[in-house]
């Protein structure tokens, strides 16, 4: 009798640990699909702003060009190609600001703070989405997760290598 | 700057009453966002709550307990959980701010006790320490809960890196610089003076490496005077101080912040000689605000609030012999004081609460996307949805 109670006990135990890691695991892709829509709308914002750029008088013909083909590329990128799309736009905007800056007018100099601005606030959401990414990619790790298939049918969340220096 | 009107909980872990970095954070945090609009409802332990202003909610008596090489007034337990989940119950907060969650105190509470849009800031810097790891994984799924970590310096984003393995966004410690910067020029503290504030009879405050340091000064620069504001009681410095240097040393007991914006501003040197335990230093952030010329020791957190040694002079913690050379040297050249304290107070601007807050509530502008308030947990939502069915064929 007394075994039967034990077993009973430990079986209790282990379903509320079954459950428990998959509140868990539910909290986590939360996390990481409102932190990645966070990103995603800041990254829209700077290929918007980058196409104004590209149009201002602050870009020659020739990196007017290349800012438009990075814009575009980035927002249309899936979602394999976008890090590398972003780093592409990362650095030909990189390239206007290094040698666009003295002679900026009022409105220009508006556009690059908003910019600039905007470039800090991605590097916050950047550093967010990583790691809610490897928080989520450590528990779907786990011996308990993989067994009992806790995580559904929901993908492993993708780690996206942005360049750490954009802008 | 956000433009919907937010209503935030912000949880201190520490008693409310005492002193303390973390409690200053959190009250000009509060005043901050309640002056742009916003609702703030803070929850922390207090011993007298009659006391509180009107934003604060008790949740009753803290108890000491020692963390940190310092004690920390803490407050845990069952009655302070329901507590804590009353007051996340009933408030309908969009947002949650716990501060220093990895410590047994209310704010670990609130991080297990809500679900929601929840940011965490850090602000201790510790060595590696064993008991955190063991106890690692038991904090693990409870940190994971907040949408966003900060810290308030490189030292405390380290100590998170180590011991929880995960990462953090430094936003520093905010200062009000336009209260600094007014200070008045006071000729009693002027001349050949050395100013220090702080609870001078911590061991880790460091005064006695400035003690060890005077007697070389004074060879040098027999006029000098050391002026020692802060809590505490001086007689048992004075029993150690060398006769002949005691009317060298005066002690003014705690100053009002006009007072200490005046201070920054007359002495003709600040000295930080802290021996560690420190995870910010705002007291360097104001003495740059207020216009003085730093000398602090080579701690981490002072070596990076510094810049290494542009916005202020470093020395090789708890050695007086540096610090007295470093001191001498600064005494005696007026032009480079002048251009650090200049280059320090320019500095400072980045400390500011208009800059600090701005940053944090771009963090709080991410943790709410998406998210539909804060509510309490549903650690057991699988029990919970199962029990209500039950109830719901009856």
């Amino acid at each position: 009798m007394k075994t039967l109670l034990f077993i009973g006990f430990l079986l209790l135990i282990g379903l509320w640990y079954l459950s428990f890691s998959a509140t868990r695991l539910d909290r986590l892709h939360h996390r990481v699909e409102t932190s990645w829509a966070n990103l995603d709308v800041l990254l829209q914002k700077r290929a918007a702003i980058a196409l104004e750029i590209a149009h201002s008088d602050l870009a020659d013909p020739a990196s007017s060009m290349l800012l438009t083909g990075a814009a575009y590329q980035a927002r249309d990128a899936n979602v394999k190609n976008r890090s590398m799309a972003e780093s592409g736009l990362s650095g030909a905007l990189g390239l206007i600001i290094a040698d666009g800056l003295p002679h900026a007018t009022d409105s220009e100099q508006a556009l690059l703070q908003e910019l600039s601005a905007l470039t800090a606030k991605i590097r916050v959401a950047i550093s967010i989405h990583t790691d809610a990414v490897s928080s989520t990619q450590m528990v779907r790790n786990k011996f308990v997760v993989k067994t009992f298939r806790l995580a559904g049918t929901a993908p492993l969340p993708v780690t996206y290598e942005f360049e750490s220096d954009v802008l | 700057m956000l433009t919907k009107k937010l209503k935030i909980g912000i949880v201190c872990p520490y008693g409310w009453d005492t002193p303390g970095g973390v409690q200053n954070h959190v009250r000009d945090l509060a005043e901050f966002l309640i002056a742009a609009g916003h609702k703030v409802s803070v929850l922390a332990p207090a011993i007298d709550e009659e006391l509180l202003p009107d934003y604060v909610v008790s949740a009753g008596k803290p108890i000491s307990i020692p963390y940190n090489g310092a004690v920390a007034r803490v407050l845990f337990g069952p009655i302070a959980y329901a507590r804590v989940r009353q007051w996340i119950g009933s408030g309908e907060f969009d947002l949650l701010h716990l501060h220093e969650p990895a410590i047994p105190s209310i704010s670990l509470l609130a991080c297990w006790a809500a679900e929601g849009p929840m940011v965490g800031t850090f602000h201790a810097a510790a060595k590696r320490q064993k008991v955190i790891f063991a106890i690692g994984p038991i904090l693990e799924p409870a940190i994971e809960k907040l949408s966003a970590r900060i810290a308030v310096s490189e030292a405390a984003r380290l100590t998170l890196t180590d011991h929880l393995e995960t990462d953090a966004i430094v936003v520093p410690n905010g200062i009000y610089a336009k209260r600094y910067s007014a200070g008045n020029f006071q000729e009693k503290w002027a001349g050949n003076t050395i100013g220090f504030i702080g609870r001078f009879e911590e061991p880790r405050k460091g005064l006695q490496v400035l003690l060890d340091a005077l007697p070389i000064i004074a060879r040098f620069a027999p006029d000098v005077k050391v002026f020692v504001a802060g809590p505490g009681d001086p007689k048992e410095f004075e029993k150690v101080i060398d006769p002949q240097l005691r009317d060298r040393f005066e002690f003014l007991g705690r100053i009002s912040e006009q007072e200490k914006a005046d201070f920054m501003s007359s002495v003709s040197l600040y000295v930080a000689p802290n021996t560690g335990g420190e995870s910010f230093g705002i007291i360097l952030a104001e003495a740059l605000a207020g216009g003085a010329c730093v000398v602090a020791s080579d701690i981490p957190a002072f070596d990076s609030l510094l810049g290494g040694g542009e916005f202020g002079a470093l020395f090789e913690s708890e050695n007086s012999t540096d610090l007295a050379k470093v001191i001498i040297d600064l005494l005696r050249d007026e032009t480079k004081r002048k251009e650090l304290a200049s280059a320090g107070k320019k500095h400072a601007q980045v400390f500011d609460w208009d800059v600090v807050a701005e940053q944090i509530f771009s963090i709080y502008e991410m943790a709410i996307v998406g998210g539909k308030g804060v509510s309490l947990s549903s650690d057991g939502r699988a029990w919970g949805r199962f029990l209500s069915r039950d109830e719901e064929k009856k």
